[in-house]
């Protein structure tokens, strides 16, 4: 269980998740709806943050359905299968992972691991990469295809390089001050 | 970039979630805590001041879902009761009954779940301003400046004081080891710094000296830190 003050598992579970009510609830009402009755009728449809749904299917008053981005035959995965690296994950769900890894359990899809796993490995090698030898310039356009966690590795790759090269260039400094040091090589 | 992020999470909060307290009814899905959670995101970044309007929105929010489970839970233990009551007769519930008591007691669950969220996105609002303003205590030490003093509240700032000073008795029971200076062991003692600001004349460890703005000049490590940290000095390095 992530931490309870984690402001980034909050947002995830924000994520909106279809759902269908198996059993009609008093005192709440659908936003689409326009009639009146200040009730929801067992069958109808509505998008639920995860939050809410995940602790209703618990208890059976509603079934959850996966969201389209999960879904066995969907667009998106077959395009993670051709070439995960360049899926714009983030216009779909910018916690993608996390929701994957929070909804599997619930609706029982075996796949959803995997796929969550082979899309992941692909995706870091390239932001790896990325991230330590894209330009300024190339960068922004890169990170609008990055989920959160992913932009997240993704500063943390570039403010290293950042930090080796500061390291670098403030390396001969430092080695002057010390005999040993004009011995080595300078490093350009 | 950050801003941007923050604003596409206050719109999406905004434009889906709706509260329609006029119809007497809760809006499946509605959370104000997530507007302050959006807020709270924003705050990590840049420091913003107390978001007291949303935070009362939310306790609001709270108030009126409380409202709606009580008289939920009223009406489906009044629901119980006939139960209860066909029972002493060797009778049951029709199936329009038993139907009307689940559908009470999953309509609470919606209301007893928002609050719950509610509550969550309320305690990490202030846990993440309170991890804050710990950091304040151990990067500016014990003066805040005015352009943060005017964004925390009241509270908020007798914690700030608090913390400082329990901070300084752990020191002094260490020997006045001074915990918050840089780790990392200086190779001089003394550093060149540049003055920013007037900050005119102090008393440092060793020697008083004035520190006029554009002055460079020699101070100990130790005494220069505080400074820089609170941007009135840059270290010069050549």
């Amino acid at each position: 269980m992530a931490n309870y003050y984690d402001i980034d598992d909050i947002l995830a579970e924000e994520e909106m998740v279809p759902a269908i009510f198996q059993e009609s609830a008093y005192g709440v009402g659908l936003l689409e709806s326009s009639d009146d009755t200040n009730m929801v009728e067992a069958g109808s449809k509505a998008e639920l943050p995860f939050w809410l749904s995940c602790d209703l299917h618990g208890r059976g008053v509603i079934s959850i359905d996966l969201p389209p981005w999960f879904r066995r035959d969907s667009r998106t995965r077959k395009e993670i299968g051709a070439d995960a690296a360049h899926v714009d994950l983030r216009s779909r769900c910018q916690y993608f992972y996390e929701l994957g890894l929070k909804i599997a359990p619930l609706v029982g899809d075996k796949t959803i691991g995997p796929f969550l796993l082979v899309a992941f490995q692909t995706r870091y090698k390239e932001v790896l990469v990325k991230a330590h030898t894209a330009t300024p310039a190339v960068a922004p356009k890169y990170l609008t295809l990055l989920t959160n966690e992913e932009a997240k590795l993704y500063e943390v790759g570039q403010s290293s390089t950042a930090a080796f090269k500061k390291w670098r260039m403030g390396g001969p400094r430092l080695q002057k001050a010390s005999i040993l040091g004009r011995k080595r090589k300078p490093i350009k | 970039m950050v801003f941007f992020a923050f604003e596409t999470l206050k719109f999406a909060s905004g434009c889906c979630l709706v509260a329609f307290s006029f119809r007497s009814s809760i809006i499946i899905g509605t959370s104000e805590g997530f507007k302050l959670i959006g807020f709270c995101h924003f705050c990590l970044h840049g420091f913003y001041g107390p978001q007291s309007d949303l935070f009362a929105q939310v306790i609001e929010e709270c108030n009126s879902h409380i409202l709606h489970l009580g008289s939920l839970i009223r009406k489906s233990e009044e629901l119980k009761k006939t139960e209860e009551l066909r029972k002493t007769n060797n009778q049951e519930l029709d199936e329009t009954e038993k139907k009307e008591l689940r559908a009470y007691s999953s309509g609470a669950l919606v209301h007893h779940f928002s609050l719950l969220r509610n509550k969550r996105c309320l305690m990490a609002y202030v846990y993440h301003r309170a991890e804050i303003i710990r950091n304040l205590v151990w990067t500016i030490g014990r003066v805040l400046p005015e352009e943060i003093e005017e964004k925390i509240s009241s509270a908020e700032k007798d914690y700030f004081k608090k913390h400082a000073a329990t901070l300084q008795s752990y020191m002094s029971e260490l020997d006045d080891l001074d915990l918050a200076v840089d780790m990392v062991p200086p190779k001089d003692p003394y550093i060149k710094v540049r003055v920013l600001e007037d900050i005119g004349n102090v008393v440092l460890s060793d020697h008083s000296a004035n520190l006029a703005r554009h002055a460079i000049v020699f101070l100990r490590r130790t005494d220069a830190e505080l400074y820089i940290a609170q941007g009135s000095m840059e270290e010069i390095t050549s």
